[in-house]
């Protein structure tokens, strides 16, 4: 059998767009002189064994999945590239303006919304870094939304539900992603009179596409040449970066992954 | 940081959080600036550069940073109003965040000005809009149900209109012809005097139900027909599809008041003949907008004119000459659209009159085994014409029928020729014509 040079990626199916988001960029690629397919997964667990287990070429993988694919190749899987957009995510911390809560240090005793157990930017970096600004998780109560398992935070959900809980006065505070925040506050969905934001985690960095260290040399020159051609000014590929969320595809860089690895060590997360 | 002179729009913020309504600042505030214009934002709110910077990555823009204001006075800047921190008694300081618009979702085209409709006489026309903001040549099948005029985002999906093309479309005469339609509404159930309608005789009574169930099948198809084209035409050109649906409203009304007529003398409905049914599924087939609209108001609806004010002429009531007087100003009304229609479009591209001659003996063709007008009708003309059935009276409608052949003949040359069609060949045309008459 002949050795096909068809990159397989890897994605997850967290919304309908997505099957729009990779048929038009399998469409791209192919025009592009980069034979592509790609297999949609329904969770990032999955996913992260089919690219261990060589199923497939690429993943376009979370933040978790990313330090996972890492953790289990020794450091040695390739990061191939990442949207603008992933670079300098933050954390957000919303609090009832009723609550008296005005830092970190002001959460002891209080209840605290948090997201799904496998987002990073609604559960495992805010509490990383609240308790690196000093806050004493211990005295803390959580409130867990711990929805789309498996979906590592991309669907948004708990963190709507966090917001939610904050509204209706379950919870004095919550942990939010700020886009999540920003865009919520944008289309006129938070009561400013009743919720606020009083401090903002440092940044991090979100999706990477990863591979295994044996992955064929011309997929990857292929893969890369084509993804890092795609431009703004074309309005083909414009519409394909609208829907994926990004400018301009970048080159990867590992730093801003470092908070997340500490995090996951920190709290026994499970790799 | 930018300097005051490439600051091209400031707006005072006081202390409007991002989720209190500042964005209802902000973005209008960015329409208004080219991509790579800058936006000042004087707010007193706490740790606004967060939440900023972050839309502004989502939105594209570029969040250049903030400084304290400027004194008041001195551009972009104001007073800090709203700015009062009432828990240390004195005013909050004022910061001036910096944003440079980005280029996306930037719509198409610059906002419209100095749109200053008036109204001439107490009445704002809809010719006086269209005058106002003309139709373009072409239309872009993104701008989808944009109204036109306005700015349209880039990026939308594309709708399945393909009447694109003014010249074949958009006669200018349209708007006037839909301010003339609106204001020529009547009402089949009011305005009728349906009350007046005295006793015929079985025999003129069933003639009358005849003539009227052909007329209300015909309208059936004048109801359909535009029905199919409406929805494939640009909203570019919407005046078009507004006309169209005031003749789709006429015929709704026609076809009312036709059968309303026919069941109220007491003889009920008569026969659809096979000729009407093929010649009037030969119109619904139509799949070109002007050989529609040409074969269906110039040649069709045409020759229903003087059909309608021969039945007025010759009518044994007024309720009865009502009914067809009021149908047949409509009718006037849809072949003067016909008409500018094709004349437009025979003015713009010289291979049309070989198309529409194409289509008319198609259409010829297909009528071809159907060499007269439907039986029934014929005879339902003809009693209706001699108000009786002596075979005196009979002899006179026949006679008035035959007239009514030529007239219709004539009278559709004439319509033809003002169409912008050469004598021979708009004789050739209406010899051509559908014994149907639609």
């Amino acid at each position: 059998m002949p050795f096909d040079t068809t990159i397989i990626l890897g994605a997850v199916a967290y919304d309908p767009k997505v099957v729009s988001i990779w048929e038009g960029i399998r469409e791209y690629f192919n025009d592009a002189g980069a034979p592509f397919d790609f297999v949609l997964f329904s969770n990032y667990e999955r996913q992260v064994q089919a690219l261990l287990a060589g199923h497939v070429d690429i993943a376009w993988n979370t933040p978790l999945a990313h330090v996972r694919v890492q953790h289990h190749t020794h450091g040695q899987s390739l990061s191939l590239g990442m949207r603008d957009s992933d670079r300098d995510f933050h954390s957000r911390l919303i609090v009832r303006t009723d609550s008296g809560i005005s830092s970190p240090k002001d959460l002891i005793g209080k209840k605290l919304a948090v997201g799904s157990a496998d987002s990073t930017q609604a559960r495992i970096l805010p509490l990383h870094f609240l308790k690196e600004s000093g806050a004493d998780l211990n005295s803390v109560r959580l409130l867990l939304f711990d929805t789309d398992a498996g979906k590592h935070g991309d669907t948004g959900t708990s963190e709507l539900d966090v917001l939610e809980a904050l509204r209706r006065g379950d919870a004095d505070a919550g942990t939010v992603g700020d886009l999540i925040w920003v865009m919520e506050q944008a289309a006129g969905h938070i009561d400013t009179t009743l919720l606020k934001s009083v401090w903002t985690s440092p940044p991090f960095d979100h999706c990477m596409f990863d591979a295994l260290p044996d992955l064929d040399a011309g997929k990857i020159e292929r893969f890369t040449s084509a993804l890092f051609a795609m431009t703004w000014d074309n309005p083909e590929h414009r519409r394909l970066l609208e829907l994926e969320g990004l400018k301009k595809w970048m080159p990867p860089r590992e730093e801003g992954y470092d908070s997340l690895r500490v995090a996951i060590a920190e709290q026994g997360y499970p790799l | 940081m930018s300097t005051e002179s490439t600051i091209a729009v400031a707006i005072d913020a006081g202390d409007l959080p991002m989720g209190g309504g500042l964005m209802a600042l902000v973005r209008p505030a960015l329409l208004l600036l080219e991509p790579g214009g800058v936006l000042a934002i004087n707010s007193c709110h706490d740790s606004l550069q967060d939440d900023l910077s972050v839309w502004c990555r989502i939105k594209q823009h570029e969040y250049l940073g903030h400084e304290p204001a400027p004194m008041a006075g001195a551009s972009g800047t104001t007073e800090g109003s709203g700015c009062h921190d009432s828990s240390v008694g004195k005013p909050k300081p004022t910061v001036r965040h910096l944003i440079r618009r980005g280029d996306l979702s930037v719509p198409q085209g610059s906002r419209e000005t100095n749109m200053r409709l008036e109204a001439v006489n107490g009445r704002l026309s809809a010719e006086a809009v269209l005058s106002a903001v003309p139709m373009p040549e072409t239309a872009d099948p993104r701008t989808g149900f944009a109204p036109r005029g306005a700015q349209v985002e880039p990026g939308g999906p594309r709708y399945p209109f393909d009447l694109l093309d003014r010249n074949h479309v958009a006669p200018p005469e349209v708007a006037k012809l839909y301010d003339q339609a609106v204001e020529s509404q009547w009402d089949g159930n009011r305005d009728i005097p349906w009350h007046k309608l005295p006793m015929h005789s079985p025999d003129l009574e069933r003639a009358i139900g005849q003539v009227f169930t052909f007329l209300a099948e015909n309208e059936l198809s004048a109801l359909y027909v535009p029905s199919r084209f409406v929805s494939r035409i640009h909203p570019a050109y919407a005046e078009v599809a507004m006309f169209l649906s005031t003749q789709m409203a006429d015929e709704a009304r026609h076809i009312d008041v036709f059968l309303k007529r026919a069941r109220s003398g007491g003889a009920g409905l008569g026969v659809s003949s096979v000729t009407t049914s093929q010649s009037l599924l030969s119109l619904l087939e139509l799949t070109d907008f002007t050989e529609a609209t040409f074969l269906l108001s110039v040649l069709g609806e045409g020759t229903f004119v003087d059909l309608l004010r021969f039945i007025e002429d010759h009518a044994p009531d007024d309720v009865t000459a009502e009914v067809v007087s009021r149908a047949r100003n409509d009718e006037a009304r849809h072949v003067h659209f016909g008409l500018v229609h094709v004349r437009h479009a025979l003015a713009n591209d010289p291979g049309l009159y070989q198309r529409l001659e194409n289509a008319v003996r198609r259409r010829a063709a297909v009528m071809a085994a159907n060499s007269g007008v439907p039986e029934p009708l014929q005879d339902g003309l003809t009693i209706l014409a001699a108000g009786s059935t002596t075979y005196r009276d009979i002899a006179r409608g026949h006679d008035e029928f035959r007239a009514l052949l030529d007239e219709m003949h004539t009278n559709r040359i004439k319509r033809l020729e003002h169409a912008g069609f050469t004598s021979a060949q708009a004789n050739t045309l209406s010899e051509l014509h559908t014994p149907n008459f639609m």
